[in-house]
C-alpha cells in the first residue's frame, strides 16, 4: 500500500543527505534531520479543536493537540518517519503556548539509537530504535514545545 | 475548565478525565489536517485484507494522546499546559475506530520543586473495554 503525504503543508529545510540515506551505524546522536516552518491559521485551529472536542482553545491560544501537528507534517516531509517504523513513545516538554497567527519553526535532530536484545526460544533478536528530538519555537524565537520521539526502525533497516 | 487545588490533592487521588469517541471519519479528518494518508489508517477496504489489525484500520498514534492532554489542560486550568510540564508515554495498543478512549491520571507524588507544585501521576489511556493504549508519567505543574 502506498503511503500518501501532503508536503504542501509545510516549506521543508535541510538537510542534504536525509535518514533513509543513512546506516544504523551512521545515525549519531545530534545529525540534523532538518526542519520546516509553517504559520497557525484561525481557519485550522477551528476545525482541529472541533474535531477534538476541545474545550479548553482560547480565542487565540492554539489546541494543545495541535503541538503534534507541528512534528507529523514536518516529520513526513522530512523522511524522519520511514514507512514501515513502528512508534514507541514520547517525550514532550511544554514551553510557551502557541497562538494563532504564529509562525512554528520546527527543528529536528537524532537523540539517541540503542538496540535492544531479546532473547525468545534460544535465539537472540536485536531490535533497533531511534530517537529524535522535535523542538519547536515561534517567531520571536521562543520555546513552544520539545518533543523526542521513540520508534522502531522498520525491518529493511534492521 | 476545573482547576485543581494543590493542597487539596492526596497520593492515590484519580485526577478528572477526559474522554475522545474514535470514529473512522475522525481519522479521516485528522489525516486531513496533519496531511498523513497512510493506509494503515485511511484505507478501509485494503485494512481488511491485512491480518497485522485485525482487518480493521488503526487511529494515528497521536490521536491516541489527545485525551490525556487535554485532561492535563483541565487540571491546571489553563488553555496550554503550565511551563515545565512534562508527559512520558510509551504507545503499548492500537487504537480502532468504534473505541472511547479516556485518559486516567493517578497522583503518586507530590512534592514542590523551584517554588512550583508539581503532581506526579501514573497516566494510562484506556479504551472503553479498558484495555491500555497508551502507558506513562505525567508531571503535572499546578499553577
Amino acid at each position: 500500500m502506498e503511503h500518501k503525504f501532503n508536503t504542501s503543508l509545510v516549506s521543508g529545510f535541510g538537510p542534504a543527505q536525509m535518514l533513509p540515506d543513512l546506516k544504523f551505524a551512521e545515525m549519531e546522536a545530534g545529525f540534523d534531520c532538518g526542519g520546516g516552518t509553517y504559520k497557525i491559521t484561525a481557519e485550522e485551529v477551528a476545525k482541529f479543536a472541533a474535531l477534538m472536542g476541545d474545550s479548553n482553545k482560547g480565542d487565540v491560544t492554539v489546541p494543545v493537540g495541535m503541538i503534534y501537528i507541528f512534528g507529523l507534517r514536518i516529520c513526513w516531509d522530512r523522511k524522519v518517519f520511514l514507512d514501515g517504523a513502528v512508534r514507541a513513545g514520547d517525550k514532550i516538554l511544554f514551553h510557551n503556548p502557541a497562538k494563532i497567527g504564529d509562525t512554528i519553526t520546527t527543528k529536528l535532530s537524532i537523540a539517541d539509537k540503542k538496540e535492544v536484545k531479546k532473547e525468545k526460544d534460544g535465539q537472540v533478536r536485536i531490535s533497533k530504535f531511534l530517537s529524535v528530538d522535535m523542538n519547536a519555537t515561534n517567531q520571536a524565537g521562543d520555546k513552544i514545545v520539545d518533543i523526542q520521539m521513540s520508534f522502531l526502525l522498520p525491518k529493511t533497516m534492521q | 475548565m476545573s482547576k485543581i487545588n494543590f493542597a487539596s490533592v492526596n497520593v492515590g487521588d484519580a485526577l478528572p478525565s477526559k474522554s475522545l469517541a474514535v470514529s473512522q471519519q475522525l481519522i479521516n479528518d485528522y489525516a486531513d489536517i496533519c496531511g498523513d494518508y497512510n493506509p494503515l489508517h485511511v484505507d478501509v477496504e485494503g485494512m481488511k485484507l491485512n491480518t497485522m489489525f485485525g482487518g480493521s484500520t488503526i487511529a494515528h498514534g497521536t490521536i491516541n494522546v489527545e485525551p490525556v492532554l487535554q485532561a492535563v489542560c483541565d487540571i491546571q486550568g489553563l488553555q496550554w499546559p503550565a511551563a515545565g510540564t512534562r508527559v512520558d508515554l510509551q504507545f503499548r495498543a492500537p487504537v480502532k475506530p468504534g473505541f472511547t478512549i479516556l485518559s486516567n491520571l493517578v497522583v503518586k507524588e507530590k512534592k514542590t520543586d523551584a517554588g512550583k507544585n508539581i503532581l506526579v501521576c501514573d497516566m494510562k489511556i484506556q479504551n472503553k473495554d479498558g484495555g491500555d493504549c497508551v502507558m506513562g508519567t505525567a508531571e503535572i505543574i499546578c499553577p
